[in-house]
Formats: structure tokens, C-alpha cells, sequence
């Protein structure tokens, strides 16, 4: 239907007062705030250029927290998205139950992260850890457990993660899999492609789109990650699993330190955006193909 | 012909070995989990180990004493999620609409940056919204709580509605016009109904991620208004160490009412889709 600037209003109004009042301005606002010496305590604020993002991106924990992301990301997504295409597929031909497999292998992600991170605390710690239950079977005294462990802490933070997201990625990438034209799979069979020649020739390029969008969700997911090391490890030991969001968070409402919380929150969202704008050129290309 | 029979079998066995591997690998930590909240322990000691423990419920009865207000909490997860749902709902709805039936230079950069904002994590500009909430005396309010929430789930939200509006062929909504419908009739008699199941999936999805939050009511109250993720995380990091069995307990009871949710809905939950506008 036509719709008139009343009809345009009444659509988009309460969407636009939401979005700007809750996300927008406080952004913005707090954009500004960075290049000041604000914080909710202050007496006096004045102008400081780039001293607060200069004092963060100095700071040896950011730095420890952008490596450690920067590993997270590009170990987590990948695999979160080839386990979860993986669960996805063998979804895919119906089988008695799916309906209740597919519940079922979603439950992981209706955790939530905080849980998650209390329910792995306890499974990885202490005296009746799944760890030295399983370690007793193969004869093993004691297993140290891996979140002490600062080579190890990291690891086990992104399987944990893995662990939530992959059955969130099957969830949302079985639809577009049902979705592809029976003919493909079809002619595929006929022509005798193994199953892997089938992954590659028909299912991935008709996911494309799907699995960028995918990316895109996942990449913010795993750039803001907080709840989980939060409670697992606590950014430890030392600095080894700290994330640049739990960076924030303990400047900004840990040790009060606001302008560094700020701007180092401002950095994430940075990071975020540019993935986005790349995202968003790969996703017009795929238009004009 | 035998062979590829054969070949066939082989597929289907290996499938169905695959799958039970991937429900061993996702479903024992919270089986684990689901054990100890009854009182089933390992006996890590033992050679070899084995579980065991009378079976009780008292662990439920636990999470009480441990944090005396879960109950509450409870609710107020429960109310704070389903209104942040609503709301989110209410205004991606009508939002999403007016975009599947505007044409506009810009829309597709628009519809695709409306799921990179879906993917921008709340610690980006949480905390000078915690700021801002308190300067407006929203902060530790249940319908500030509501509200940003509301606000962190929209762009996803107006992204899948649009995706599911787009698809509706304009005839019906035409024909309704044709029969003097003004924009809010086409909307609840032809357009609601019509995409009725993608909307609720997208809204049980909404209400499981609004459940799970735990950054945005952690920052926004100071123990006035309490969520269940904010209540394990004190729970946790404060002095109250807590036993395993009644960790156990609490994590079952928060995982209940979303698991119900999808056991219930499942059905409407497999409508939802990331239809992506730029296959189009």
C-alpha cells in the first residue's frame, strides 16, 4: 500500500524514539565525553583531546585484552560456524524426532552466558569436577584445572563459548539449508558428488548471504564478550582471558576510572562498526551478482 | 545398484552415530548439571569414580536460604523480559513495515545496518547510558530496565520482521485499501495475521535473549530492581561462596521458563529465519 507522511510517522516514530534514546544518544554523548575528562564525579570537566584513548590503547591490560580477542575471534567464529553448519546438516534429511533433536541441541544456548559460566566453573573446579571424574576412569589422580592455567585459560573460555554459540548457528543456518531447491541436491546426487562435493557445490553458495549475516552477528558477539570470563575466570590469571569489554566495564564501574571505561568501550564499538562497513560492502556485492 | 545401497547405509549409520555425538557433546554439561541439582554427585575419590547421593529435592529448597529473594527475581526476570519483548516487538513491527513498503536510495545499506547495530555489543554504549538513565532518574526503575532492553534487541528484531514482511505479496493489504481500510485496519487484520508465525518466533527468540542479559540490568540498578543473571553473578563474585548442588539448582530453574518456551513453541520457533534482504 501507498504510504502517506501520517502512515510513515506512526510506522517509524516509536522505532526512531527507542533506538535514539536508548542507543543513539547515549552513544554519541559518550563519544563526546571521551575527549573530555567527564565522569559522573567530576566537579570540573574540561577538554582533553585524545589523552583518554591514548592512556587505554598505552595500558599493557588493553593490550593483553586486544590480543587476547583478537584470538578469541578469529579461533571462536570459524568454528562456531563450521560446527554449527555441521549440526545443521545432519539435520537437514528428515529423521524420526527431529523436532525434538533440534530443541534439544538448542538448549545450550538458552543459557545464558552467566550461567554458562557458573555451570562450567563447577564442572572444571573443585571437588566434583567432570574433569577428575573422567580423569579417575583413565587412572589419573588429579586434573589441574584448566581456567588456573594461564596458557590454558583462554582456550577453555572459547570452547565454552563454542560450546553456547554452535548450536545458536545450526539453529539459525537449518531453515536456509531447507530452503535450498531440492533440483540442486538432486542433479548434485545424480551427478555423483560425494557429500563433500555437495557442501561445496551446493549448500555453501546457497548460504552465502546467510552466512555472512551470520558472521557479522557473531563477530559483535564475540568482540563484546564479558559475562562468561567474568564469572570463569575473571579476566585471569594475571591478564591472560581478559576481554577488551570486561576492560571497561572494571575501569568504568570497577575502580571508577570513567573516561577509560568510556573511551576504551568507544574502541569496541570502532572495531564493531569497521567490521560492519566490510560487511556491508561483501553483502552489495552479493546484490549486484 | 547394490553398492550404492550399500554406500546409503553406510551414510545413514554414520549420520546417526554423528548426531548422537553432537547430543552427547551439547547435552552432558547441563545433564551434569540437571544430576547434581537433584543431589547426584561424583564420588571423585572412589576408584573408579562413580556418582551417587540419595535423591532430593532440597537443593531446590536451598537456592531460598542462599539468596532469599530468587523468587522474586524470578518474577521480576520473567516480567522485565516479556515487557522488553513487547516493546521491542511493538515498534520493529510497525518499523519493518514501513521499510518492506518504502523505496528509498539508501534502504538496503539501511536494512543491512540495522543488523550490524544488532551486532554492536551493549558494553559499546552502556556506560554513559548508565549515566544518562540515572540523570533522568530511570536507573534501578523497572521500565528503565524494560526500555533498554527493549532497545538492544530492536535492530535484530526490525531486521527478521523485515525479512518476513518483505515476502507478504501486497494484493491482500490492496484489496483491504480497496475496501476503505485505513493503515492500522491493513495492519492488524491483514498484515498481522498473515505473519503471525514469523512474528512469534521472533518474539520467543527476543525474550530468550532478553532473559539471558546480564550487562544491561547489572549497570542500570544497584539492587533495587534484580534479574536472575544479576542475582548469580553477585551470588557468585561476592563473599557467599556457593555449593555446587544449589548452584546446580538455581541454573535448572533459570534454564526452565526459556526451556519451556521453546518445548512448547517449537514448532513456531522453526518459522524463524534470517531471511537476508540482499539475496533479493
Amino acid at each position: 500500500m501507498r504510504l502517506t507522511r501520517r502512515d510513515r510517522l506512526f510506522l517509524f516514530a516509536p522505532l526512531a524514539v527507542l533506538l535514539t534514546g536508548w542507543l543513539g544518544l547515549p552513544a554519541l554523548l559518550g563519544l563526546f565525553a571521551t575527549f573530555s575528562t567527564y565522569s559522573p564525579f567530576a566537579t570540573s570537566i574540561h577538554f582533553a583531546g585524545l589523552s583518554n584513548y591514548l592512556s587505554v590503547i598505552e595500558d599493557r591490560q588493553f593490550g593483553a585484552a586486544v590480543r587476547n580477542i583478537t584470538i578469541f575471534t578469529v579461533v571462536a567464529v570459524p568454528l562456531e560456524l563450521a560446527i554449527g553448519f555441521g549440526v545443521a546438516y545432519l539435520l537437514r534429511r528428515p529423521i524420526r524426532g527431529r523436532g525434538l533433536l533440534r530443541l534439544l541441541l538448542l538448549l545450550p544456548w538458552l543459557v545464558s552466558p552467566i550461567a554458562n559460566g557458573v555451570m562450567w566453573h563447577f564442572l572444571l573446579v573443585g571437588a566434583h569436577s567432570i574433569l577428575d571424574f573422567a580423569g579417575g576412569w583413565l587412572a589419573q589422580s588429579s586434573i589441574v584445572s584448566p581456567i588456573g592455567d594461564a596458557r590454558l585459560a583462554l582456550p577453555t573460555i572459547i570452547a565454552v563459548e563454542i560450546w553456547r554459540e554452535a548450536p545458536f548457528v545450526a539453529f539459525l543456518l537449518l531453515p536456509g539449508l531447507l530452503a535450498v531447491p531440492a533440483e540442486l541436491w538432486e542433479h548434485a546426487t545424480l551427478d555423483g558428488a560425494s557429500w563433500i562435493e555437495q557442501v561445496f557445490t551446493v549448500a555453501l553458495p546457497s548460504l552465502r548471504p546467510l552466512l555472512l549475516a551470520i558472521t557479522m552477528l557473531l563477530v559483535g558477539l564475540s568482540l563484546g564478550t564479558f559475562d562468561s570470563v567474568l564469572i570463569l575466570t575473571g579476566g585471569g590469571p594475571g591478564s591472560a582471558s581478559v576481554t577488551p569489554a570486561l576492560y571497561s566495564y572494571n575501569q568504568a564501574f570497577v575502580i571508577n576510572n570513567w573516561p577509560a571505561g568510556a573511551a576504551s568501550a568507544w574502541l569496541i564499538a570502532l572495531a564493531v562498526l569497521g567490521v560492519g562497513l566490510f560487511y556491508i560492502n561483501l553483502a552489495k556485492r552479493s546484490v549486484t551478482r | 545398484m547394490s553398492s550404492r545401497r550399500a554406500l546409503r547405509r553406510r551414510d545413514a549409520v554414520v549420520r546417526i552415530l554423528l548426531l548422537f555425538g553432537a547430543l552427547v557433546g551439547f547435552l552432558l554439561p547441563l545433564l551434569w548439571t540437571a544430576l547434581a541439582s537433584f543431589g547426584l554427585l561424583p564420588d571423585n575419590a572412589a576408584r573408579p569414580p562413580s556418582l551417587k547421593g540419595p535423591i532430593t529435592l532440597d537443593h531446590f529448597l536451598e537456592i531460598g536460604v542462599a539468596e532469599p529473594t530468587f523468587w522474586q527475581e524470578l518474577i521480576t526476570s520473567t516480567g522485565a523480559a516479556a515487557c522488553a519483548t513487547v516493546v521491542a516487538i511493538v515498534c520493529s513491527f510497525l518499523a519493518a513495515f514501513g521499510l518492506a513498503r518504502s523505496r528509498f536510495a539508501g534502504k538496503p545499506l539501511l536494512t543491512e545496518g540495522f543488523l550490524v547495530l544488532a551486532s554492536l555489543p551493549a558494553m559499546a554504549y552502556v556506560i554513559p547510558l548508565s549515566d544518562l538513565m540515572r540523570r533522568a532518574h530511570l536507573a534501578d526503575t523497572f521500565i528503565g530496565v524494560v526500555l533498554t532492553e527493549a532497545a538492544v534487541m530492536a535492530p535484530l528484531a526490525v531486521y527478521v520482521l523485515h525479512g518476513a514482511l518483505r515476502q507478504l505479496s501486497a494484493e491482500w493489504e490492496e484489496a483491504a485499501v480497496l475496501d476503505g481500510a485505513g493503515l492500522f485496519r491493513v495492519l492488524s487484520e491483514v498484515v498481522l495475521p498473515l505473519s503471525a508465525p514469523s512474528v512469534a518466533a521472533t518474539a520467543i527468540v527476543l525474550f530468550v535473549l532478553a532473559w539471558n542479559l546480564l550487562l544491561v540490568p547489572l549497570v542500570l540498578t544497584s539492587g533495587e530492581i534484580k534479574t536472575v543473571p544479576v542475582a548469580m553473578m553477585d551470588f557468585f563474585t561476592f563473599e557467599r561462596e556457593l555449593d555446587w548442588p544449589t548452584a546446580a539448582a538455581a541454573l535448572v530453574v533459570s534454564l526452565v521458563p526459556v526451556a519451556i518456551l521453546g518445548g512448547i513453541f517449537h514448532r513456531v520457533l522453526e518459522r524463524f529465519t534470517l531471511d537476508v534482504g540482499h539475496t533479493a
